[in-house]
């Protein structure tokens, strides 16, 4: 594709970098193409998910030195006061949060205490009793469970999803591939997602929950099943979406996913 | 553009559950073959195991679907889009259905009013898709819709035609239509089986938009 550099080039003057290294790191991107003998779409994905890739690369720390924390951004998603009651049993009451561009929260507490409940409610899948929510409008969801089509391979997901979103198919089997390489991920073509392991079906959830690049991603425990270098590769991802100045919000039950976060909330013991 | 997708992709799924697929798909040729030897009541058989093998093959991908509707209406598609697709798909599959038993019935029978007989199985057809919209709507569970399913079709077999309770059922169009291919007469026959047909299509579509609508809204929150 011929537009592939200057596209490539719009979308980093657009996330925030000097024209002067954004013209240099679309010359060396497709320098690198070239040597390839490929087009630079082939080699790199999509110009638009290229370039939040590497801006988030480039404020990812190395060994030596300390990651880049952005400044918070605007608010993307805002929770006054927000209540869940099932007839009259209160699932939680008075439920306050605010999260930032830029910023991870997480959400925690005991089994049944409404965790996926509370991010059901971000979503707007579930309505509030009471309280007030704002959200941004672009959103990806990520359920603990479910949320795929036994009988369709990944990259049918990756249309079906990509359609919903307006994207051409191509572009939406693309895009989705090269965000599955983060997750050290590559889907076969004929495996259907009920032949998946639960770990490699926890991957297409993700992929799919961030397809349409969404600015505020909840993630509800997305990483069962993860061996412990996907888990790893997860949370780098995460701080890379943190990092590419996104909002995140996961429901964790593991206290040593804390050490990631710039929010926890804490929903309590059982409701 | 996702109604077409949505489309595809039931379409391809069906295609992909091979053996329930087989049962099903070979189920009407079952109810023909055991009555044979009377066109009439052979014909009638088919038509409605086509009913039913078409709603049932809805239903199955209507609950498959559970998981993903709700993602997908986040993540932009409309209601309207994802249902339409769907029914898109599963009509073409019982077009296709129809038109495959109504050349074997073309071949093997000596019926009055064949073309008759090819509009009673593309009735059956065309009706089958949203009524097993309509009852997976309604019925979360696989087991639990196909046996409403087969109640259904059990009912417009055995009820008496001319009462009530058969023109209450979602076939007895065909039924009609029926009538005339097998056994002649008036071609109001054939209007009035239409006319129920388009009737009860409206219903059953009109009730499965509806239940989805509910399901699958979202509250709509202000910007921050």
């Amino acid at each position: 594709m011929s537009d592939w550099p200057t596209a490539f080039e719009s979308e980093l003057l657009r996330l925030g970098l000097q024209p002067a290294r954004a013209r240099r790191l679309a010359d060396e991107t497709t320098q690198q193409a070239a040597e390839s003998a490929a087009p630079p779409a082939d080699v790199f994905g999509p110009a638009h998910l290229y370039a939040r890739h590497l801006v988030a690369e480039l404020n990812t720390p190395t060994a030596n030195f300390p990651r880049t924390r952005y400044q918070a951004g605007p608010v993307m998603l805002s929770l006054t006061g927000v209540t869940k009651r099932y007839r009259r049993q209160t699932v939680f009451e008075g439920v306050n949060l605010t999260v930032r561009g830029g910023e991870v929260a997480a959400i925690v507490g005991a089994n049944g205490c409404g965790k996926s409940t509370l991010l059901r409610i971000c979503a707007g899948l579930t309505r509030p009793s009471g309280g007030a929510v704002r959200r941004t409008r672009r959103v990806g969801f990520v359920p603990q469970d479910g949320g795929t089509a036994g009988w369709l391979t990944a990259e049918e997901h990756f249309t079906l999803f990509g359609s919903a979103a307006g994207m051409v198919p191509g572009r939406a089997r693309s895009t989705g591939a090269h965000l599955a390489t983060r997750l050290a991920w590559r889907p076969a073509r004929q495996q259907r997602a009920q032949q998946m392991s639960g770990g490699t079906r926890q991957k297409l959830n993700l992929v799919l929950g961030e397809l349409h690049a969404p600015d505020l991603l909840l993630l509800d425990e997305p990483y069962q099943g993860f061996d412990q270098g996907t888990y790893v590769d997860f949370w780098q991802q995460v701080l890379a979406w943190r990092d590419a100045g996104r909002a995140v919000v996961v429901v964790t039950h593991l206290l040593h996913d804390l050490q990631n976060v710039d929010h926890v909330l804490d929903l309590g013991a059982t409701a | 553009m996702t109604t077409l997708v949505v489309a595809r992709l039931s379409a391809l799924e069906v295609s992909r559950r091979r053996a329930a697929l087989l049962l099903v798909i070979t189920l009407p040729f079952w109810f023909y073959l055991v009555r044979r030897d009377l066109s009439g009541q052979s014909t009638r058989a088919l038509t409605l195991g086509i009913g039913w093998a078409v709603s049932t093959l809805t239903l199955f991908v209507v609950n498959a679907s559970r998981g993903v509707d709700p993602r997908l209406r986040l993540t932009g598609a409309s209601v309207t889009g994802i249902i339409a697709g769907r029914l898109l798909a599963m009509t073409g599959v019982g077009l296709l259905l129809a038109l495959g038993y109504w050349t074997m019935v073309a071949v093997d029978q000596n019926l009055p009013h064949l073309w008759a007989a090819g509009v009673m199985m593309l009735v059956s057809a065309l009706v089958a898709a949203p009524v097993g919209s309509l009852i997976g709507a309604i019925l979360p569970r696989e087991l639990d819709g196909a046996l409403a399913l087969l109640s259904i079709s059990s009912v417009q077999m055995l009820a008496d035609p001319t009462g009530l309770i058969a023109k209450l059922m979602p076939f007895w169009s065909a039924r009609e239509v029926g009538n005339y291919a097998v056994d002649g007469g008036s071609i109001d026959l054939v209007w009035r089986g239409l006319a129920h047909a388009g009737v009860t299509w409206l219903i059953c579509v009109l009730g499965t938009l509806a239940i989805f609508h509910w399901r699958l809204r979202l509250v709509r929150y202000p910007e921050p």
